[in-house]
């Protein structure tokens, strides 16, 4: 291909990858009571439609105390794990590292049914938070994993030895020389657990418990019923949300998120 | 930078020991419970009943709509991969080879998409593609079309939707096995009268087929455990079979009968990929 056509080529792929998203924003702006294209008028209509809803409402608190929950959980176990995996693996390095990332090999569907029957199997059940809140953390750990253990290749041992030399304890020298080295990699795991989290579907939908639906689910049980333009302004704060996590860890803090 | 010499001790082991029974309980048990699922007899108001039986998998195999819906679900599966191959080929290309300004954005907008929800991301899509969507009203306001193009509520809006979902999971391993071929190759190979295209087609593509492979079998997969996009853009006419067996755990309780048809579609995706594996293995060692 010539190069002003593989251009444009790639600028169509683009615009075709962009196109579901950036019509979702533009429709939550319509003023009319129907999705219509083009949109009868600008008002922000949906979106007070939407902040009224005490059940979407409901499902953003839901997702964000979930996402938050994982967060911090995935991020502990992920980060030991990555500990772990660098310095202490050995031949097992390439057993750990499968292992690890098999939550996101493995299709989520299946993970998600085979929880579903375990949860009941052990009597736990959906009553509580429990089983969706296990499936989140194994989904967002290969994240919080691939993060940490790249800031940690330009770890050198030595340094934690020379602590150890100077009468550092184990903790210590996590918390005084590990830790503000691979700060980067854990906060960058975190975030993009969250985000994951916020917004995976699959898992919270055969997992949830009564009244415990989070924005995805909610939304999808809105799209096959309704087609006014407040799914689409739900979805866009949704969009801006994560967008903004993105661009603050991105931009601001200047980290590098390892997404594979 | 390497590994530490392994220290003695089970120090080191309370790392990983969180790790290990998160994924050994509830991943690897899980898991191995779906087959163990599969045989037990089908409950009446219960979702299981004591007892084991071959039942589940004698009726999945005695009724023909679940065939032709596990041959449905791989024929949508294997489109969808083959249109992200051929679509996404030359933007990997370009992402990897050139110039940077564009690339960096190139490389954003491939991103993008993955951190948008599914759900989202289909809701696009019936915007899109409905019976009044933007593309038929457009259409029919040109005057192109008299009625509506069926474009959703069937394979082609799933196959549709399901590309532009994976297709960054088709990009993105082909973009690092670009990158890791070295150029002077191509330079070689042009430097010995080979044409742009000669090039192209007898180092660069060949050196390419495991990011390929890699890209193929990914989507392929994802393709065939695909829930939302399906269940959103097909409605309730055209089902996949990921969609049947959440619905018959959800809706109606089979969990047996259920686990017996995603164990079926996972052994049936699993042999395509296998075959796949082998076949590309020999065409690039050949």
């Amino acid at each position: 291909m010539s190069k002003p056509f593989l251009t444009l080529y790639c600028l169509i792929i683009y615009a075709f990858l962009l196109a579901p998203i950036a019509v979702v924003v533009i429709a939550s702006f319509n003023s009319g009571a129907f999705l219509t294209f083009p949109p009868q008028g600008f008002s922000f209509r949906w979106y007070v439609v939407f902040f009224n809803n005490e059940v979407f409402m409901r499902a953003i608190r839901t997702s964000l105390g979930i996402a938050a929950i994982t967060m911090v959980i995935s991020g502990i176990i992920g980060t030991m794990a990555a500990m772990f995996y660098v310095s202490h693996a050995g031949r097992l390095k390439e057993t750990v590292r499968i292992t690890m990332l098999a939550p996101l090999l493995l299709p989520e569907v299946l993970t998600a049914i085979a929880l579903l029957f375990f949860v009941y199997s052990v009597g736990i059940g959906t009553q509580t938070m429990f089983g969706m809140v296990v499936g989140h953390v194994l989904i967002t750990l290969p994240f919080v994993f691939i993060n940490v253990s790249a800031s940690m290749e330009s770890y050198d041992p030595s340094w934690s030895m020379a602590a150890q030399s100077l009468g550092a304890g184990r903790f210590t020298r996590f918390r005084r020389i590990m830790l503000p080295l691979i700060k980067p990699g854990v906060i960058g795991g975190c975030l993009f657990a969250f985000i994951i989290s916020f917004d995976v579907f699959t898992i919270s939908f055969l997992l949830k418990g009564v009244g415990m639906s989070t924005l995805p689910i909610q939304l999808f049980d809105y799209l096959r019923t309704n087609f006014t333009p407040e799914a689409a302004a739900v979805s866009t704060c949704s969009i801006v949300l994560t967008m903004a996590v993105v661009i603050i860890s991105e931009k601001v803090l200047g980290l590098r998120i390892h997404r594979f | 930078m390497n590994a530490a010499p392994a220290k003695k001790g089970l120090g080191p082991l309370l790392l990983i020991a969180p790790a290990a029974v998160l994924i050994g309980v509830f991943l690897v048990l899980p898991y191995l419970n779906i087959v163990v699922m599969s045989f037990r007899m089908p409950g009446q108001g219960t979702p299981y009943a004591p007892g084991f039986t071959f039942g589940n998998y004698s009726k999945f195999f005695a009724d023909s709509f679940y065939i032709m819906q596990v041959v449905n679900t791989l024929w949508i599966g294997f489109l969808t991969t083959f249109l992200c191959l051929v679509l996404g080929y030359p933007v990997a290309w370009q992402l990897a080879r050139g110039n940077s300004a564009f690339r960096a954005l190139g490389y954003a907008l491939v991103l993008s998409p993955l951190l948008v929800g599914i759900v989202i991301r289909s809701y696009g899509w019936t915007i899109l593609l409905g019976n009044n969507g933007i593309i038929n009203r457009t259409l029919s306001s040109w005057g192109l079309i008299d009625g509506p193009l069926p474009l959703m509520y069937n394979a082609l809006g799933i196959i549709i939707a399901l590309v532009h979902v994976f297709l960054p999971f088709m990009i993105l391993p082909i973009m690092s096995a670009i990158q890791g071929i070295d150029p002077s190759l191509e330079s070689a190979a042009r430097s010995l009268g080979a044409s742009k295209v000669a090039a192209f087609r007898r180092i660069t593509l060949p050196l390419s087929l495991p990011g390929m492979q890699a890209g193929c079998i990914l989507v392929f997969v994802l393709s065939l455990s695909a829930y939302v996009t399906p269940s959103l853009i097909g409605g309730l006419r055209v089902k996949t079979m990921a969609v049947t067996v959440v619905d018959a755990l959800i809706d109606t309780f089979q969990w047996p009968f259920g686990s017996a048809m995603a164990l079926m579609l996972s052994v049936t995706g699993a042999v395509v990929v296998i075959i796949f594996g082998r076949l590309t293995v020999m065409k690039w060692k050949a």
